[in-house]
């Protein structure tokens, strides 16, 4: 990581809440670590829609990964209680409104426990920009200070590999399955926080399965 | 975590063995505890560690094992296992697993493992199989046992028998049979069974001829009965009792006798198929009738594996059905052209011979003489072996394509001629002669005079028995095919790593085994043909060792089962039968026991060839 990078992170870690300046100084030394050392943890969110202004986390599903084998004795997956239905996100998720009943998170611990599950590990998401976004707001609603550190996008990796390759990239052709199949990672048939996480990690032990263990994981962080 | 967050890892272990077997609440457990791991083909092997041992599922991808002399050992797809050993015994990994493709690979812990093991008798019965390299299916055999016990001659003999001293007088005899209400008692002679005493030897040698009771049974009894093996097929002894024209049937058990079975008995306890098929095909009083008769061979066969009857029984049954047509044929041509000018004993070779006979067999058969026939007697063994063969092939055993046949001149011979052949291939084992050969050392006299077949088998055994220089060149005959080293995706694979889109059962494996067995038989002088009966005639005088010996008589009787399972559906879908199988009909168990049969099949090759090419 470059230095200003660092000096960066280290003014945003000493300006934040301490909910988060603890997080951040527990994240700060995993940049300068190599690839096949580094505690990381796949991620994936279902929100009731794209924009995060408006629309809620409905769950979560994290996978940690250690020494590149995902560790799915360590799996979480949780439902979040939601204010309104739904509604027509049903259709991709899956998750209906009787789902809800029995949640076990409300929206103000959503945030504690995310920082408790992926403390001292690098977050991993299939296209970032979404996920921290709706991330960002919790913690702008929950804490009133909103949430930034680098993390890793498989799909951003993919978008490097195959723009560099000189690739157009057609319509779709980021897409988790799609980007999967292109390391002949089987088809994974659900829409479900936890097996998108899964989907997520195997998706990056294949992008990294080939590069020598002691690359420094810098060179895969997604700024934002 | 509820039950359906992992159902694509959970559907995918639900569909292979041994992982369907468990119950839903360990497949639950499995799939939650899980690790999954990425091989990269640009980082050449799996990193195996001996300190945290794994059971690697292979999930995508392609993985080759070899040995520490880097010899392929398998070839792994979506499905296979590996890791397994070192799992299962402790010990360190001596062999490496090549990535050949990229893929994803679930890892199971040593502690799951064995709590799966524990918790699933199936699952940890499929790994300790796997491990021993053993084939021994136990619940299967557990379940053929019961089967087929209700079929054997044991099953009708529950008394202890009823037996009486030579000296003995017949009413004495008599008294006895009353008393234990019974038409017939064994005879013996200082613990040898020498004869029976019926109701009819009573009426016809003692009544009839006006003696008394104080006759010694001897004089009355049917001496040099026929006589049964306790393991007999039930239809066996009714064959035995129709082709001699009797009732009665001393059981012997290792050579004692242990019971008797008569015909009612067999009549009562079961009137099945064969028997019924066996006893028309003998009514039948001319050729085109009998061959109507025959239609229904297919259809006996089709019951047999829908009764998932043993291979081996099956191949007992299917021969005893061409041996009476045979019979029948040579009766009904003798009829036609008068009695023979000369004894003579009609020969089956290969599988005929070896009694393993399945779907789409063609015949080998030929001739034995007493003497070398003249022009006159010559022109009526033409006549008799033109018509039974022209009969054998219009019932549907086709001409054999290699002419080995009585109808051709070239195989009906004197004894002293077959003898002079015989030990022609024994003495000067060209190899390619040998191939040919080897069909003939699968003999059995179906019809005529016993004494001069054993005539002509004591005299090659004689000339094949430690004869190394002919064994060693046998063994090379067994050895220039190899069985298959498995399956990889929808391809069979070869031991030098190429691929084939199918197997022939019957050449890459039956094939093979009986090859092996022979070698050994003819090494030691066994009358015996039949192959299992060969294996275990060897593993009881301990030529092979018993745990070598039954592993090969169960990878013959797995792959001789797979070849009629899969003719079986091959008749079904109305497709025309071959002993070709399609990797892509086996379900992932019999992929893996299948494997193993290969497995054996190719150890005993190894062994023969240790055994018996030494010098060479």
């Amino acid at each position: 990581m470059a230095f200003w990078q660092q000096l960066y992170f280290g003014w945003r870690a000493f300006r934040s809440p301490p909910l988060l300046q603890d997080y951040y100084q527990r994240l700060g030394p995993l940049f300068s670590m190599p690839l096949a050392e580094v505690p990381l943890v796949a991620v994936d969110m279902e929100m009731t829609g794209l924009n995060p202004l408006t629309d809620q986390i409905i769950s979560v599903g994290l996978v940690p990964i250690f020494q590149q084998r995902l560790q799915l004795g360590d799996a979480e997956h949780r439902l979040v209680g939601i204010s309104g239905s739904v509604g027509q996100s049903a259709v991709i998720h899956g998750i209906v409104d009787r789902h809800l009943e029995q949640q076990v998170l409300d929206q103000q611990s959503l945030l504690r426990w995310i920082l408790q599950q992926t403390q001292g590990k690098l977050m991993i998401f299939h296209h970032a920009p979404l996920d921290l976004a709706f991330l960002s707001m919790l913690a702008q609603r929950t804490v009133n200070h909103p949430l930034q550190f680098p993390v890793i996008d498989t799909l951003q990796i993919d978008r490097h590999r195959l723009l560099r390759d000189r690739h157009i990239l057609p319509q779709g052709s980021l897409r988790l399955g799609a980007c999967r199949k292109r390391y002949q990672l089987p088809v994974y048939a659900a829409h479900n926080a936890l097996m998108d996480a899964i989907a997520c990690g195997e998706l990056f032990l294949a992008q990294t399965a080939s590069i020598r263990p002691t690359v420094p994981i810098s060179e895969f962080l997604w700024w934002p | 975590m509820d039950e359906t967050e992992l159902l694509p890892i959970r559907n995918f272990l639900a569909e292979i063995a041994p992982f369907n077997e468990l119950s839903a609440e360990l497949l639950e457990e499995c799939c939650r505890n899980l690790s999954i791991g990425y091989y990269s083909k640009a980082s050449v092997a799996v990193p195996l560690s001996s300190e945290n041992p794994l059971l690697y599922i292979v999930r995508s991808g392609a993985f080759e094992v070899r040995n520490a002399e880097g010899e392929l050992l398998d070839r792994l797809g979506a499905g296979d296992y590996f890791g397994f050993p070192s799992l299962m015994s402790g010990e360190s990994i001596s062999n490496k697993v090549l990535i050949l493709e990229d893929g994803l690979v679930y890892h199971l812990s040593l502690p799951l493992f064995e709590k799966l093991r524990a918790g699933c008798r199936a699952f940890d019965r499929f790994f300790n199989r796997a491990y021993a390299k053993r084939l021994r299916h136990q619940e299967s055999h557990q379940h053929h046992a019961e089967v087929i016990t209700a079929n054997r001659i044991s099953s009708l003999v529950v008394m202890s028998p009823i037996s009486v001293d030579h000296k003995t007088p017949v009413s004495d005899a008599a008294k006895l049979m009353r008393k234990n209400r019974v038409s017939s008692t064994l005879v013996m002679d200082n613990q040898k069974l020498v004869g029976i005493l019926t109701d009819r030897d009573l009426r016809n040698r003692v009544l009839a001829e006006g003696l008394n009771g104080d006759v010694p049974v001897y004089q009355a009894m049917t001496a040099k009965p026929v006589t049964i093996d306790a393991n007999a097929l039930v239809f066996e002894a009714m064959l035995q009792m129709s082709q001699h024209n009797i009732h009665h049937l001393p059981v012997l058990d290792n050579g004692d006798p242990v019971g008797m079975v008569t015909s009612t008995d067999i009549i009562r306890s079961q009137s099945s198929q064969p028997i019924l098929l066996i006893g028309e095909i003998e009514r039948q009083q001319d050729v085109d009738s009998l061959i109507h008769v025959s239609k229904q061979i297919p259809i006996l066969l089709q019951n047999l594996i829908s009764a998932d009857a043993r291979a081996e029984e099956i191949g007992r049954i299917l021969t005893s059905v061409t041996d009476a047509l045979t019979r029948r044929l040579i009766q009904l041509h003798q009829a036609l052209l008068g009695e023979p000018p000369v004894a003579f004993c009609w020969l089956a070779f290969g599988s005929q011979g070896r009694q393993d006979q399945m779907a789409c067999s063609d015949q080998d058969n030929g001739l034995l003489l007493t003497h070398e026939p003249n022009a006159v007697e010559n022109a009526y063994f033409d006549k008799l072996t033109h018509a039974v063969c022209a009969g054998l092939n219009d019932c549907g055993y086709v001409f054999c394509p290699g002419d080995i046949m009585a109808q051709n001149p070239m195989w009906r011979m004197s004894l002293e001629q077959w003898q002079q052949k015989f030990s022609d291939w024994v003495n000067a084992p060209e190899p390619k002669a040998l191939m040919h050969a080897s069909i003939f050392f699968d003999m059995r006299c179906v019809f005529g005079p016993e004494n001069l077949f054993a005539a002509l088998q004591d005299n090659v055994l004689a000339d094949t028995r430690d004869n190394d220089i002919f064994l060693a060149a046998l063994t090379g005959n067994a050895l220039s095919e190899t069985p298959p080293l498995g399956f990889f995706r929808q391809f069979v694979l070869e031991r030098d790593g190429s691929e084939e889109k199918g197997i022939d059962l019957k050449h890459r494996g039956s094939v093979l085994i009986n090859d092996i067995a022979r070698v050994y038989a003819l090494s030691a002088g066994l009358k015996e043909v039949n192959t299992a009966k060969r294996i275990r005639v060897l593993i009881a005088k301990g030529i092979l060792n018993r745990k070598d010996g039954l592993n090969l008589a169960d990878a013959l009787e797995f792959i001789a089962h797979m070849r009629l399972a899969n003719q079986g559906r091959q008749y079904e879908n109305r497709e025309q039968l071959s002993n070709y199988l399609k990797p892509e009909e086996l379900s992932s168990l019999m992929r893996h026991q299948l494997r193993d049969a290969f497995k054996v099949v190719h150890d005993a090759q190894s062994a023969l060839k240790l055994k018996f090419m030494r010098s060479f």
